[in-house]
């Protein structure tokens, strides 16, 4: 399944539209970006909360390629520059983090 | 005297190459600075550099760290002299994972001399999370006799109030506060010294946030009880 997608299965808010939409075969959820940086290697969808910039530094580095901002968290405009700059995208839900978890698991598994 | 607690040199990853400690001593000491800070990412490795510029320029120096506990809260250590804190930063270094610095996302981290010559380039990400938890950096910060302040913590990311959700109970000489919200934080938190800082990274943001501190004398002692007196008028 690809990144736009899922966004639409998921019914996320796409933000960012400058990213390669390439396909999703696994996600990692964390809030500690020491932990994503150090474990998200496989993944290519971050499920977080973490909404700021320093985020995309880290996504980056573990060659995520979308993030999805939960809870329906404001996210800041140099987060969406540097994102479109990296062309990672950025979604928002108003899910949790279990629950967009679940939505991503369960679209990988159809 | 106007104080700034919280800046950055080119040893910060985050922080413009062009902010040597040199640079940031005189250009706070020409904004009117008294006593002004270093504290670079879980290292004080350019404290040294900055301590022989303060005094060039004629102002009051603390050496200090940056440190990110185990929960990414980013927390003020500051000590008297670039010793203490060096000692800290060992502790920090052995705590530091050998995560390999990326330096083209993250950017350079160079230890300078007193000339601003590059002597070292640390090649382990300096901003990374350290394994021990915020009250183990505080009790080990106050043990060596340092001043710990957590910093900018209503941020939205880094700070007690962004990783934990609430400042732990205790007692702190002093918590940094983005400036908009200063005493707003002052009223809720009455027996707290609440400070602002210019968390200088870019040479255009020195001494852009500093502080009015009462005090004659740069030690750390002196300085801790002036803290005190920001929040107990007498």
């Amino acid at each position: 399944m690809k990144l736009s997608e899922m966004a639409t299965h998921a019914n996320w808010a796409s933000l960012q539209p400058e990213f390669v939409d390439s396909e999703v075969e696994a996600a990692y959820t964390s809030d500690l970006l020491s932990d994503v940086m150090a474990n998200a290697h496989d993944a290519d969808v971050l499920i977080t909360i973490q909404a700021h910039n320093n985020t995309i530094a880290v996504a980056s580095l573990a060659g995520i390629k979308g993030i999805v901002i939960c809870n329906d968290r404001s996210i800041p405009e140099d987060m969406l520059a540097s994102a479109a700059k990296e062309k990672i995208a950025i979604f928002r839900t108003s899910q949790n983090q279990f629950q967009t978890s679940q939505t991503v698991a369960n679209a990988l598994d159809a | 005297m106007l104080a700034d607690l919280h800046n950055h040199s080119c040893l910060s990853p985050c922080a413009s190459l062009e902010m040597s400690p040199r640079r940031l001593a005189w250009e706070a000491a020409a904004a009117g600075i008294g006593l002004l800070a270093l504290t670079d990412h879980n290292s004080a490795r350019n404290t040294p550099a900055f301590f022989v510029a303060c005094r060039e320029a004629d102002i009051m120096p603390l050496a200090g760290l940056e440190i990110t506990t185990r929960e990414e809260c980013h927390v003020l250590a500051l000590f008297d002299d670039p010793e203490d804190a060096l000692a800290m930063g060992e502790w920090v270094w052995e705590a530091l994972p050998a995560y390999p610095l990326d330096a083209e996302r993250f950017g350079d981290q160079p230890v300078v001399d007193k000339n601003e010559n590059i002597v070292e380039m640390i090649d382990r990400l300096l901003t990374s999370s350290i394994e021990y938890v915020f009250h183990e950096v505080q009790h080990e910060t106050e043990r060596r006799g340092g001043l710990f302040i957590p910093a900018h913590i209503n941020r939205q990311a880094f700070s007690v109030e962004s990783q934990l959700g609430f400042l732990p109970p205790g007692t702190y000489d002093a918590i940094e506060v983005l400036a908009p919200e200063a005493e707003t934080y002052q009223q809720r938190y009455p027996n707290i010294p609440v400070i602002t800082s210019s968390d200088a990274h870019l040479p255009n943001q020195i001494a852009t946030q500093p502080f009015c501190l009462q005090t004659k004398e740069g030690t750390i002692s002196a300085i801790r009880k002036s803290l005190r007196a920001l929040c107990s008028p007498q």
